[in-house]
């Protein structure tokens, strides 16, 4: 006998149910702990969890939603290229910005988690940790981690960004609105961005640029960095 | 819309051609994302004949991640064991990164 849950419809309806349900929830509530794509994926994991359904079975539908990942990628790159078009002014100061505290950002988990004695896996899957969730869980399969980790600490990360990023960057006496949004940008990626909108529109338009930036740059330099630095280790 | 489409699709083909010709440690859409932000600022293609799949596609960006989050369920255990590295690695480096990025910012702005 087959069971509903084998057909591939089960796991793409689902999928889709509990993301509308999730904005929906957004949208009345407007916390950023109940960032859609978070809540969605818990509310998945504990139906499936409560009808014994194993992620497999989820994945014969899921999996279709998945796939469009990788064109979506290549829309990335458009909009990348937009973004740049919309800051005219001098963009060298604000791209070695981007360039070092990206490269930092890698580094620094890269060292931290083998210091903290992660297994090799774990320091494989946090690498790409700041960049856009689709940018990194694809760094994830090229550094050989396990994409899943990935995307939940990314998304962990830029609600931190978005929740925490402001005050703690205020705190530490950074005082230009510009410079917080392309930290937000840089280090907590779309979500990070969403709050550097809400400061202000310019500080916002740093940080949509610094994200792409910093997608393009950890896409690159990521799987190098995470190889040479494991070789030391 | 369709034209724009094929364009994505045949960025994204040949991302995976160059990846899998010259065996590049960089994922194949990775490669074809650079390659159409390269193909838009040299002017080769228009950013009007792909913009409508691709904000089509952006749009629903969110909802093509959440399998991969939902796949973390597999992984219960592996982040049971490794949670304390997992969130103080990434909480310290996340840190670190918003301050230098903002500093680094700030100081060659007013210059």
């Amino acid at each position: 006998m087959i069971h509903f849950y084998d057909l591939p419809v089960f796991g793409f309806f689902i999928t889709i149910l509990a993301f509308y349900i999730a904005q929906r929830l957004k949208k009345r509530f407007n916390y950023v702990f109940l960032n859609p794509v978070l809540v969605s994926m818990v509310a998945i994991i504990t139906f499936l969890e409560c009808v014994s359904v194993d992620f497999d079975t989820y994945n014969n539908g899921a999996k279709y939603l998945s796939f469009f990942l990788s064109p979506t990628i290549v829309a990335l790159g458009v909009l990348f290229y937009e973004k740049f078009e919309q800051i005219k002014s001098n963009l060298k100061p604000f791209i070695t910005a981007v360039a070092v505290g990206g490269t930092i950002s890698i580094i620094t988990v890269i060292v931290l988690s083998i210091l903290l004695h992660a297994p090799e896996i774990i320091t494989r899957s946090l690498a790409a940790k700041s960049v856009t969730t689709p940018i990194a869980i694809e760094i994830t399969k090229i550094t050989k981690g396990i994409p899943s980790i990935t995307a939940v600490v990314v998304i962990a990360v830029g609600i931190f960004g978005n929740a925490f990023g402001v005050e703690l960057l205020r705190f530490l006496k950074i005082k230009s609105s510009n410079a917080i949004g392309t930290a937000l940008g840089t280090a907590a990626h779309g979500i990070g961005t969403a709050r550097a909108i809400e400061l202000d529109p310019l500080a916002g338009a740093y940080s949509g640029l610094a994200m792409c930036i910093n997608g393009l740059i950890t896409a690159v330099v990521t799987p190098y960095l995470v190889q040479l630095i494991l070789q030391f280790a | 819309m369709y034209k724009s489409l094929v364009y994505i699709f045949s960025f994204l083909a040949l991302g995976e051609i160059i990846k899998y010709v010259f065996n590049i440690p960089i994922a194949g859409n990775i490669i074809a994302m650079i390659l159409i932000f390269t193909c838009l600022k040299l002017k080769i293609i228009k950013l009007s004949t792909v913009k409508p799949a691709a904000d089509a596609l952006i749009k629903y960006m969110v909802l093509f991640f959440i399998p991969y989050g939902v796949g973390m369920m597999v992984y219960f255990d592996v982040l049971k064991e490794n949670w304390i590295p997992i969130i103080f690695a990434s909480l310290i480096s996340t840190i670190i990164t918003l301050y230098l990025t903002a500093i680094i910012q700030q100081k060659l702005e007013k210059k």
